[in-house]
């Protein structure tokens, strides 16, 4: 990888604790995803930077460039973060109904009969 | 009709119709005089999933009782909430109904006899005898035979008509239906789970209207797509379920 790709994705990976960082400030992101964020951009820069450590991993792949490597290594972290978001969504759908269904269970209106 | 009339089944316990709601404003005057008007004494509670007509204002001038739900959260999260309330009020005897008029009230006398019988759990069929004046698509009826047949090698249970929403049960069914039950499509996965747990399920003949104002839930073309793979997924994940749980 060159020196100039090397500088532009970690110069992309600080702005990005910058704006993580600030989300956490305004409330808009909570502690923990704020945390598993940086760990991931803390991640990026490491692959980007541990040359040695990324071509050994691209010949125990079989894959041609570094970047191939880095490419299927994102996109399994996005597809692990795609379930654990579906699980989050799922949870927080459940805890939705069963709220609502509270509220209806202690709000009866009408008459009984 | 001397199974309608009295307000309390042979255990002493009182009944109650449950009528999941959603956008049926055109239907529910109707289905509610239709109700009363075969002398039905039993509690009607009717569950408002969120509707966005007319129907929360109407059903507030009705003589049942009245559950909102707040936000929509589909067919069988309303179901959840009116057996929820069956259960907690200590109802002996629970029956399900649509609101939109297709389920006729004079026919849950029928319903009742099976569940007097011996059987825990009731469906209406649309599939035995006569339905008189009922069209089910060719594409419909496939699926439902498909799952009926789904059902019958899981659950052991031969029930026709598995996507029937007219059903009576027992309070013990209601109790294990008010704690899981699915929230879109609650049709053959709910057969099967209650036949893989020894409930006595039984099918009665029963005729069904068509529709005559609003949409069913069927008729989303992608719903339409997406019904019969969830409800196959669903299927096994119930026989899993089990399985872990006899381990």
């Amino acid at each position: 990888m060159s020196l100039h790709a090397k500088l532009v994705i970690t110069a992309f990976a600080l702005f990005n604790v910058i704006f993580v960082v600030e989300l956490l400030r305004k409330r808009k992101l909570s502690e923990s995803y704020t945390l598993m964020w940086l760990f991931v951009i803390v991640a990026v820069i490491f692959f980007t930077w541990a040359e040695r450590f990324l071509s050994s991993i691209t010949s125990y792949f079989g894959a041609i460039t570094p970047v191939s490597t880095l490419t299927l290594l994102s996109l399994l972290f996005i597809l692990v973060m795609l379930i654990f978001f579906s699980m989050k969504i799922h949870k927080l759908e459940r805890s939705i109904k069963e709220m609502a269904q509270r509220v209806a269970l202690d709000n009866p209106k009408g008459n009984v009969g | 009709m001397e199974g309608l009339t009295r307000p309390r089944d042979d255990r002493g316990n009182e009944r109650v119709i449950v009528l999941p709601v959603y956008n049926e404003e055109k239907n529910l005057r109707t289905t509610v005089e239709e109700i009363r008007g075969t002398g039905i004494p039993w509690d009607i509670v009717m569950v408002d999933d969120g509707s966005t007509d007319g129907s929360r204002d109407l059903l507030a001038n009705l003589p049942v009782t009245v559950l909102s739900h707040p936000v929509n959260l589909g067919y069988g999260a309303a179901v959840q909430t009116g057996l929820r309330y069956a259960v907690l009020r200590g109802y002996g005897t629970v029956v399900l109904m649509d609101a939109d008029g297709q389920h006729v009230a004079s026919e849950i006398p029928a319903l009742l006899a099976a569940l007097d019988k011996g059987a825990d759990i009731v469906i209406g069929s649309r599939l035995l005898g006569e339905s008189a004046g009922y069209r089910i698509p060719l594409l419909r009826r496939t699926g439902i035979a498909f799952f009926s047949a789904v059902a019958k090698m899981l659950g052991g249970t031969r029930i026709h008509d598995v996507t029937s929403g007219f059903q009576a049960m027992r309070l013990e069914v209601a109790r294990f239906l008010a704690e899981e039950y699915p929230v879109d499509f609650p049709d053959a996965e709910v057969i099967i789970s209650l036949g893989l747990r020894k409930f006595r399920i039984t099918e009665v003949p029963a005729h069904f209207r068509m529709r005559v104002h609003g949409s069913s839930m069927y008729s989303n073309p992608a719903k339409a797509l997406y019904y019969p793979f969830k409800s196959l997924l669903a299927s096994f994940i119930v026989l899993l379920r089990l399985i872990r749980e006899k381990k």
